[in-house]
């Protein structure tokens, strides 16, 4: 029965009350470990079609008639525009339409960040378009931008209100604390950089509204466009099949879609805006940089007395300050913590969702920050976290499901490799490993629906308007449904991409895509199977495959439907692991090699170990490009930015990756829906930088205190360890 | 111009400047080569020319006349699309297409490349998804 | 815009090979043309003990055994696998310096502006950890080709359609009277380029990944008998010729790491080499 419910959502770690209809859940869990199909290797079910390039790109996309447009974006982080004038464009070759500030919300004259959009050109070539864009006179007045995180929490430059967390009595714990430790740590502005752009192509139909975009999350989409444009949400069709990456930066419309309606329906034309690489990584969003000023203060076995700090998001003219200081908050079981975060709004371009958002920066801190207690302590680093360990959450609630102590477990193979790691170290390249913990959201939630139709060749589509960012859902969708119905996964097809051919579908975003539809998915196979069952029964053959049971059925269609239930009440729904990271540092160059990297991560039921695997080593080699060699850079003196191309931004390439070790618990949590499966896109990012810090520390003895760890933040380490090396050994006796 | 890609003859009309990936793109509707950041340093446009990789996106197409231009859809039947599907060599699949034609040439020229000689083949096609273990496993197994 | 075939080596117009440089510095305004030049038809590109064709592409060069070890590991080293097949030894020589000010078209001591050019550096006051270590004075652009230091290092001479120099002379520091990095003339193309065998040569390269990366520092060196030159690339707005120790190194605040990787790497060249 479908139940009215006010509950939490959470998404990336922010929580909203909202009104849900729930259905009941009434599937018991499948038994642990690998079934039929589900928890089996499985190759993609579209990998052919994207692999041999036939597979349609919103970037691919070109209807009849379709415009192409070029955007005219701030320069400067700070300006207002004097004087602008359009008509040159306007009657540049090719040109059907120009925009400017006040014509749509999305363009203005008052520009707050780099990137801001300002005007528009459409033209019937891309070329043409771009041409056209630079006749187009624009005088700006630049104004002075406010750049520096700091300073702008100094103004009260605030997105939000400061945000105070505490617990018990830090002051008493600092007091009761044999040892503390502070340290500052700075983490760098890192790019997306999804291969295929930001970009929609829209077009005005008799009624309403068609938008082909690339994105994360097709009804968040339509609910967006349909305030923008004043339209029912019914007269407004997102469509997206395949789409080109987006990690976290592709769940919202943008300006780019408001332009082209804007355009497409000046023109009567579709209209297609996509971002350049360069606007791409100006301004469609990015992981903001953060301050994090941390304490922690433990006796001598290890116990923490208290954890505290105090957290800069340099979130940029607009976005969210996000949970940096949740991993201090929920990783161990200090009775004492402290912490106030703070969102700077600052002249730089508008931060977004980037896997695990604050998780990473805040995981980094936190963990390098144990380590540096467990070095004074003369602790071992594994063992520090084995003694902080909490089974319940540090409010008092129950977990779902939590193998945090497993994980640490299958770890310890890898992390007793440190003492054969280390004595391959040379005089002037040092080898260590070090380790770090990961907690993290990835629950999922309703609503979420799916529905199912099995013809009478017992072949079974599954229908439900999601989107598969590349990873993976769309295989172990079908690879669910294939297991509830018992039949060949081969003979299961996934439609997806598309708001008016199919029910509400979660966001893919807070590797919430696997738990919050997968759920669903099976409900609608059983609701088929029960179906088929039925008919089995009528035609005395019960037991039988399903293709004998459906065989003499004809046109006639078996229609299932399926809902995601609820989560549990009074339970915090999250996953966890472990990566242990072996590091060479090459003192004389401050070059650092990662070498290998071990993870175990505890997300629940495995639906497809292969495709896990996938994401597990791309998390990791995005982690790797976070700690070693990503950074956006801008100008200081004027804020603009510098690192926009591939050349000057580096992404880790096939020869920067380390040997990867991945391992997932795969106990299905038996509080969390039919499945028992969360999400795995964003918690193999989270440890990875920390782990490889720490592993810099075994080797060296040095603290590393930024991200990225280039050449220079090396050299400044390792001289600074070298420094105190000398004063402990000059100091006199009992000092 | 003349343009020979994948065996086919074909009349380009581009203006002198239009890139060889944009007339694969546009003129020719051969959309399975990719432009991901259109200035030669990502590696998504990659096609053959004269059987060597080379960056479409920074190729101009009037600088081919006379060249043979091999793109993924001339590489359907090739053992690597299998290759790159079994071993999960791909996540969003936006680069594939290009990290297969560069594949293709590395295997075309040494069909049982090492580690290192993979690793230093592939190093200009950029993966944002990650799926580089499983890219370098497919080129190490494309043979089945 | 139109594109010739170059048809001898007398031409008008922008010359174009490989192109890796130019068509994306032509889509970006930072180069204008009204008419490109395609010199592949007429610069040779064969290769023989101690001379190579100047049009010989990095990817000829890196896997031929006749080529000495500085220089077969710069072109390794260098850009991407297909940039490699694209790119000309010359072409590779004459690529613009780095500097991302220049790259977005900052109006610097090196770009034309409305009425000649500008008059700041903004990476010295600015952004510049990959910046030069020398001579950073006037412009602190690096320039980023391995293969020149390696040419450097080998003390190779060009031969061009207008004259033979050694490959140094190719290059010349930004002035306020001249702001051109090259002595190069319009129309002049580099044909060839010559050197004497070494006893024993290496390039070592410092870089921010493990490969498809420009050098923050890259270091050449070859040995003929009891003399040995060293060269680095990226530490300078040209290549630059090695002449005592680094010490004389004039860094800027956030590049004098620079330093200490270009120390380690000399040394480590020089014991390679046995210098």
């Amino acid at each position: 029965m479908a139940r009215l419910i006010r509950t939490e959502k959470e998404v990336e770690g922010r929580y909203e009350e909202v009104w849900l209809v729930v259905e009941e859940d009434s599937l018991d869990q499948w038994p642990a470990g690998p079934r039929e199909i589900v928890g089996r290797d499985a190759v993609r079910v579209d990998g052919r079609e994207r692999a041999t390039g036939q597979a349609v790109y919103t970037a691919d996309l070109a209807k009849p008639g379709m415009l192409h447009t070029a955007v005219l974006r701030s320069p400067h982080p700070r300006a207002r525009v004097a004087r602008i004038d359009l008509a040159p464009a306007l009657a540049m070759p090719g040109v059907h339409a120009a925009i400017g500030p006040g014509d749509i919300e999305q363009l203005t004259s008052d520009c707050s960040f780099q990137g801001e959009a300002i005007a528009a050109v459409c033209a019937d070539s891309l070329a043409h378009a771009r041409t056209a864009l630079r006749a187009i006179v624009c005088e700006f007045e630049v104004l002075e931008p406010l750049l520096d995180p700091d300073e702008a929490v100094r103004q009260g430059s605030l997105l939000g209100e400061a945000r105070e967390r505490s617990r018990g009595d830090y002051e008493r714990g600092l007091a009761e604390a044999d040892v503390v430790v502070e340290a500052e740590f700075r983490t760098q502005v890192v790019l997306h950089n999804s291969m295929e752009t930001h970009q929609a192509v829209v077009e005005w139909m008799a009624d309403g509204v068609e938008v082909h975009i690339s994105t994360q999350y097709i009804w968040g989409i339509r609910d967006a466009v349909a305030q923008g444009l004043a339209l029912p949400p019914d007269k407004v069709r997102i469509v997206c099949h395949y789409m080109g990456g987006g990690f976290g930066s592709k769940n919202s419309p943008d300006d780019y879609t408001f332009i082209a309606a804007e355009l497409a329906k000046r023109t009567n034309r579709p209209v297609k805006c996509a971002l350049t690489r360069r606007e791409e990584n100006t301004a469609a969003g990015n992981r903001n940089a953060t301050i994090q000023r941390l304490t922690v203060g433990a006796r001598s076995d290890g116990t923490l007395t208290a954890l505290g700090g105090e957290f800069v998001n340099a979130v940029g003219w607009d976005g969210w300050s996000s949970g940096t200081e949740g991993p201090m908050q929920m990783l161990y079981a200090c009775p004492n913590v402290k912490t106030t975060t703070y969102g700077a709004k600052l002249n730089l371009p508008p931060m977004k969702a980037f896997r695990a958002p604050g998780f990473v920066e805040g995981t980094f801190g936190l963990e390098a920050l144990l380590d540096e207690l467990a070095t004074k302590l003369d602790l071992d680093p594994l063992e520090l976290r084995r003694r902080n360990h909490t089974e319940a959450t540090p409010e008092g609630n129950e977990y779902s499901g939590k193998n945090l102590l497993e994980c640490y477990r299958r770890a310890e193979p890898h992390w007793e490799r440190r003492h054969e790691v280390r004595a391959r170290s040379t005089e002037t390249v040092k080898r260590g490993v070090g380790m770090a913990s990961q907690i993290w959201y990835g629950g999922g939630g309703p609503p979420s629906y799916a529905w199912i139709r099995v013809g009478s060749d017992g072949r079974a589509t599954v229908v439900t308007a999601m989107q598969d960012s590349g990873t993976g859902t769309k295989t172990a969708m079908a690879q669910i449904a294939a297991e509830e119905l018992g039949i060949p996964l081969e003979h299961v097809t996934v439609t997806l991409g598309d708001s008016d051919r199919g029910p509400y579908a979660a966001i893919s975003a807070g590797s919430s895509t696997t738990p919050s539809m997968g759920p669903a998915v099976r409900a609608a196979a059983a609701d088929a199977r029960g179906q088929i069952e039925d008919i089995a029964e009528q035609r005395g053959l019960k037991g039988a495959p399903v293709h004998e049971v459906v065989d003499v059925l004809e046109d006639s269609q078996i229609l299932g439907k399926g809902a995601r239930g609820p989560n549990p009440t009074g339970m915090q729904v999250l996953t966890f692991g472990v990566q242990v990271a072996e590091v060479a540092v090459d003192i004389e160059t401050g070059e650092v090699w990662v070498e290998r990297i071990a993870a175990v991560h505890d997300v629940g039921r495995v639906i497809n170990p292969l495709g896990a695997s996938s994401q597990i080593e791309g998390g990791i080699i995005q982690g790797i490009g976070h700690t070693l060699s990503e950074e956006r850079l801008h100008d200081p003196a004027t804020g603009r930015l510098l690192t926009t191309t591939l050349d000057a931004y580096k992404l880790p390439t096939i020869a920067d990756v380390p040997e990867i070790v991945s391992e997932l618990i795969d106990e299905p949590d038996t509080h969390l829906t039919n499945l028992g499966s969360k999400g795995l896109g964003e918690p193999p990012i989270i440890p990875t930088a920390a782990a490889i810090a720490n592993a810099i520390r075994d080797a060296t003895g040095a603290d590393v205190r930024r991200l990225p760890i280039s050449r220079e933040e090396m050299l400044r380490a390792l001289r600074e360890a070298e420094t105190r090396q000398k004063e402990k050994v000059g100091a006199p006796a009992g000092v | 111009m003349q343009l020979t890609v994948n065996g086919h003859q074909y009349e380009v009309h581009g203006e002198v400047g239009t890139t060889l990936a944009e007339a694969l793109r546009e003129e020719l509707s051969l959309t399975g080569t990719k432009i991901a950041c259109g200035e030669g340093h990502c590696g998504a446009c990659t096609v053959l020319v004269d059987d060597e990789p080379v960056l479409s996106c920074i190729t101009l197409v009037h600088a081919v006349d006379g060249a043979r231009v091999t793109t993924i859809e001339g590489l359907r039947d090739h053992p690597m699309i299998d290759a790159f599907v079994r071993s999960d060599a791909l996540q969003c699949g936006f680069c594939t297409p290009g990290q297969i034609v560069s594949a293709v040439a590395l295997v075309e020229s040494e069909p049982a490349p090492t580690t290192e000689q993979i690793r230093h083949a592939m190093a200009g096609n950029l993966c944002r998804c990650g799926a580089y273990p499983k890219i370098e496993e497919a080129i190490r197994t494309w043979q089945g | 815009m139109e594109l010739r075939r170059a048809s001898s080596t007398t031409f008008d117009g922008l010359p174009v090979h490989g192109g890796t440089e130019v068509v994306p510095l032509l889509r970006a305004g930072l180069l204008r043309t009204d008419t490109l030049v395609d010199i592949r038809g007429v610069v040779p590109r064969d290769i023989a003990p101690g001379r190579i064709g100047a049009g010989a592409t990095l990817a000829q060069l890196e896997c031929d055994p006749g080529i000495p070890e500085v220089l077969r590991e710069a072109c390794r080293l260098a850009a991407s696998p297909q940039l490699r097949n694209m790119g000309s030894l010359a072409g590779n020589l004459l690529q613009s310096t780095r500097c991302w000010y220049w790259r977005l078209g900052w109006p610097c001591r090196l770009h034309r502006v409305a009425n000649g050019y500008g008059d700041e550096c903004f990476a010295r006051d600015g952004e510049h950890r990959e910046h030069a270590i020398f001579a950073n004075d006037y412009c602190a652009s690096a320039h980023p080709s391995d293969v020149a230091a390696a040419l450097l290092a080998l003390d190779a001479r060009l031969r061009t359609t207008a004259r033979e120099l050694p490959v140094a002379e190719l290059y010349r520091l930004p002035t306020e009277a001249d702001r051109r990095t090259t002595t190069l003339e319009p129309g002049e193309v580099i044909l060839e380029v010559t050197f004497d065998e070494c006893d024993q040569s290496v390039y070592l390269k410092a870089m921010e990944r493990k490969r498809w990366a420009f050098p923050l520092v890259g270091v050449a060196a070859a040995r003929r008998g009891a003399k040995t030159r060293v060269a680095l690339a990226g530490v300078a707005p040209v290549p630059w010729l090695l002449s005592g120790e680094l010490d004389s190194a004039t860094p800027l605040p956030r590049n004098a790491y620079k330093v200490d990787v270009a120390r380690a790497l000399v040394k480590r060249a020089r014991a390679t080499i046995g210098a």
